[in-house]
């Protein structure tokens, strides 16, 4: 049967905004995988994508800014039959989150992980953020950004990720097909979201994007090559920004932490059972 | 009462630490009761470390304010530990290793062993110093040989007959070497103990209580819990090892919201970056544990020394308002009951329980008979697994007594949000563009005087939260929490030996605190606030709680531990 991924709570984004894409996207992917709402866990930080998550109807975490990865983790590795998404923005995730993406990455921890780059702070009205590009005058940056924007897709993929993909939020149908494939993909999966702020962010507006973004085609390059992957993950910087590739950047299959990890090779640990008398007194029997 | 305190001293590698363990087993299978502590710095080679180990046929509450035996690998350890030892202490030492000229014409009794050639004539290996100097110690304290054979072969099972045989010998030269008699007459009473650090204590009453998860960034002196969950990981429990703390605790309340027992543990420095997740575990409702386990300073401050500063830190981390709870055990037995307790009340209320160690609690080691785990009863509090309720599920009902049922991911029909914005019941935030609306401003009031409430239930329906009063008819009480309660009991003891009628009032439970019940307590009583810091914390909060002030005052801050006879000299001074 299918199932009604909404709570009837809306996500509060300014009109126009570009996360409604994404919402529609991650909609979209939750009905086309008929994903168990009961075990379907959605975690996100804070700011102006974050309030997403009130609006499924699923279990959901509505954390703090920057730490939806390891509470993510937590939970997937408390319960592995859950279907965990993280969903977040780009300070989020690449700023304040910076540690965690690059660890949860390596770990290959099989949660899917939705990140909503707008170049921007939005929730804090408009500061520039860490893959805001060179010049992007902003209210933290009157005089434009000195800094070099950090490349979410090429430190995903050297961190471990393996599965790495950018999508439009401008382009819904495109962007659920990937974050579905993110949701399936055994591993750990970014999905990279470019997610215009028409409130704050005069530089990357729709328009902008629309003038410089291409799909990928299947003969692009080979996506299990993590060489190609790498090159065609800074295809962006390497043409100042003027050609954006949107699509699968990178897959690879690779053990998950969960299959690894020695405990819970016996089973989710939600499911294992308390430590009985005799085996408490064995382990206390280490100390004689 | 008849007790030894023996000090192995040598430097950082030289295997101080394992023999004193050794020799605490062997006391403790023959029935004696240990106490030991350590002291080293933060190297890992080289430096000056050493062990006390306490042996004595009645219980203790030190490891012993003087070094009875001293035993030294080197010149370092004579050195440094002059200053230790008691009037009529024995120096073992090794003649070609240390110069004892500067002793001469002193009170000690000096037993000169040849600990490093014995040690290859033995079997050949140099670490074995320590073996031939506890086999005299054996001797002296009269244990039989047997004894240690046990733990020998038991220990080295692994390792091979050679390796059991050499470690015979050269304890059986040690034993057997000439000057080296009896000296002692403390008695096994043959009923074998355990011997247990406090970090492991703790550790066991977490996998006693089904904690299933254990997150930690390394930082002494936590780093043996972890050593222990790391250890028992084929045993149903996962240690996650974070990028850092904030990542240990935050997905600790990830754990915690899928439905498994949680705990994360680290030292102020670790804490400092939990706060804020401590914050979110707060609003969410979420149950976690956290262990702090405190050692000397702000910053980076004395890794390897101890301290009970962080009291006023744990209790109020955090921005805003929320129930915690906060516990501090008091001895090592009391290191298990207090961890598997934390885990019924974080479930039970849903909150954050934060366990205060320090490194002296969590590092030295205690004997304990074993622990009644049959008292263990796991309590998983309000729990909505029924499913199926029609409309959404009131995760964070207003209820009267302040705890909403709570639901597991996985659960039919039970999704929630748990949100860190201030929310309604369902869940849904009330903080964006609902904020200072009118009755969203009314939700807020609501669901914060609903979180809040907790802690009036906590108070009516647990009977922990006052102190511990000793020696009720005293004239005078010794006040203190957590590790210092033990040496303060000792100190107690020899005070009322001397006449003195002095008693002991010591808080383990100190977030929240019965006020009422607390002043009941203290009132009418002269009293004297003992702790391990410069603010006197303990007495900070007992004024806060019921008005009470406490000038009296015992207070330490150089990173050791209080000494039994420096409260004493002190105590005796102040009632003159
Ligand atoms: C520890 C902490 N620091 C700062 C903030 C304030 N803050 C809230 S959202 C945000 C940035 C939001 O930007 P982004 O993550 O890109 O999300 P967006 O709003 O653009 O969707 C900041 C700095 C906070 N909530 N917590
Ligand atoms: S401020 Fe920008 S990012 Fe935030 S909701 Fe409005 S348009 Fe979207």
């Amino acid at each position: 049967m299918p199932q009604n991924y909404s709570s009837g709570v809306k996500p509060i984004f300014c009109p126009g905004c570009g996360d409604f894409g994404v919402y529609a996207a991650l909609t979209k992917a939750f009905q086309d995988l008929n994903v168990d709402k009961d075990n379907l866990l959605v975690v996100t930080g804070i700011g102006c994508s974050s309030s997403i998550v009130q609006a499924f109807g699923c279990y959901g975490i509505h954390s703090l800014h920057g730490r939806l990865l390891p509470i993510a983790m937590g939970a997937k590795l408390a319960n592995h039959d859950l279907t965990v998404v993280g969903v977040g923005g780009d300070g989020d995730g690449y700023g304040i989150g910076s540690a965690h993406f690059l660890h949860t990455a390596r770990r290959n921890i099989d949660i899917a992980y939705v990140v909503m780059n707008n170049e921007t702070y939005g929730l804090t009205t408009g500061q520039a953020s860490p893959t805001g590009l060179k010049g992007y005058k902003t209210k933290s940056t009157p005089f434009g950004v000195i800094e070099n924007p950090l490349n979410p897709l090429s430190v995903a993929i050297s961190a471990g990720a393996t599965y790495v993909a950018r999508g439009f939020s401008g382009d819904p149908m495109h962007l659920a097909e990937l974050i579905k494939n993110g949701i399936t993909h055994k591993g750990f999966a970014l999905i990279d979201v470019y997610s215009p702020c028409v409130t704050f962010n005069y530089l990357n507006t729709y328009d902008w994007f629309r003038s410089r973004i291409y799909k990928m085609g299947a003969d692009s390059h080979n996506v299990g090559d993590k060489g190609a992957a790498l090159k065609k993950a800074i295809e962006d910087e390497e043409t100042n920004y003027e050609k954006l590739p949107l699509g699968l950047f990178y897959k690879t299959d690779k053990p998950t932490y969960e299959e690894l990890d020695i405990t819970l090779q016996n089973g989710p640990l939600i499911k294992q059972p308390m430590p009985t008398e005799d085996r408490i007194i064995e382990l206390l029997g280490e100390n004689r | 009462m008849t007790s030894v305190s023996i000090r192995i001293a040598a430097a950082n590698g030289d295997g101080v630490e394992s023999s004193g363990a050794l020799l605490g087993k062997v006391a403790a299978l023959y029935g004696m009761e240990v106490f030991g502590n350590r002291g080293y710095q933060s190297v890992i080679r080289g430096g000056h470390v050493w062990n006390q180990v306490r042996i004595g046929d009645e219980k203790l509450y030190s490891y012993g304010d003087k070094i009875d035996i001293l035993v030294t690998l080197n010149q370092d350890g004579i050195n440094n530990q002059r200053g230790h030892l008691s009037e009529n202490a024995i120096i073992i030492y090794d003649p070609s290793k240390c110069n004892i000229d500067g002793l001469n014409g002193t009170t000690y009794r000096l037993i000169p062993i040849p600990l490093l050639d014995t040690a290859v004539a033995a079997g050949g290996d140099p670490i074995m110093r320590n073996i031939v100097a506890i086999g005299a110690i054996l001797k002296i304290v009269g244990i039989p040989m047997s004894v240690f054979e046990g733990v020998v072969k038991k220990m080295f099972s692994k390792k091979g007959e050679d390796v059991i045989k050499s470690n015979m010998k050269a304890a059986t030269d040690g034993y057997n070497y000439q000057g080296v008699n009896r000296s002692y007459d403390i008695k096994g009473d043959g009923k074998p103990r355990y011997l247990v650090e406090g970090n492991v204590a703790l550790s066991l009453g977490a996998y006693a209580a089904g904690c299933k998860y254990y997150a930690a960034y390394p930082m002494t002196p936590a780093s043996g819990i972890l050593h222990w969950f790391a250890a028992h990981t084929n045993k149903g429990v996962l240690y996650k090892q974070t990028e850092d703390e904030i990542a240990a605790i935050n997905s600790t309340i990830g754990a915690a919201t899928a439905g498994v027992r949680a705990m994360c543990g680290t030292s102020g420095g670790g804490f400092s970056l939990m706060v804020e997740a401590l914050g979110l575990s707060g609003m969410t409702e979420t149950p976690i544990v956290v262990v702090e386990s405190q050692r000397t300073g702000p910053s980076t401050g004395l890794p390897t020394k101890t301290e009970q500063a962080d009291l006023l830190f744990v209790m109020h981390a955090s921005q805003g308002e929320f129930p915690r709870i906060v516990m501090a055990p008091r001895s090592v037995e009391e290191a298990f009951y207090l961890t598997a307790d934390a885990f019924n009340l974080a479930d039970r209320y849903q909150c954050p329980v934060i366990i205060l160690m320090d490194l002296f609690i969590s590092e030295h080691f205690e004997t304990v008979s074993g622990f009644d785990v049959d008292s263990i009863k796991i309590d998983r509090g309000k729990i909505a697994d029924q499913g199926g309720a029609s409309g959404r599920f009131k995760r964070y009902e207003l209820t009267a007594d302040g705890v909403s049922p709570r639901s597991m991911p996985g659960t039919k029909g039970m999704a929630f949000i748990a949100p860190s914005d201030e929310h309604n019941e369902y869940g849904d935030i009330v903080s964006d563009i609902l904020a200072g609306i009118g009755e969203h401003v009314a939700m807020r009031v609501k669901m914060h005087e609903k979180r809040m409430r907790k802690i009036a239930t906590m108070l009516k329906n647990e009977s922990v939260f006052v102190p511990v009063v000793q020696n009720e008819d005293a004239k005078h009480f010794l006040v203190t929490f957590g590790s210092t309660t033990a040496v303060a009991t000792e100190a107690m003891l020899a005070l009322n030996k001397r006449g003195l009628s002095v008693g002991l009032i010591s808080f383990n439970y100190l977030l929240p605190l019965d006020a009422k019940k607390t002043k009941a307590i203290l009132n009418g009583k002269h009293l004297i606030d003992v702790e391990c810091n410069f603010t006197a914390q303990l007495a900070k909060v007992i004024m806060m709680e019921t008005g009470i002030e406490i000038p009296d005052r015992i207070l330490k801050y150089d990173g050791e531990t209080l000494d039994c006879g420096e409260i004493v000299d002190k105590v005796t001074a102040m009632l003159k």
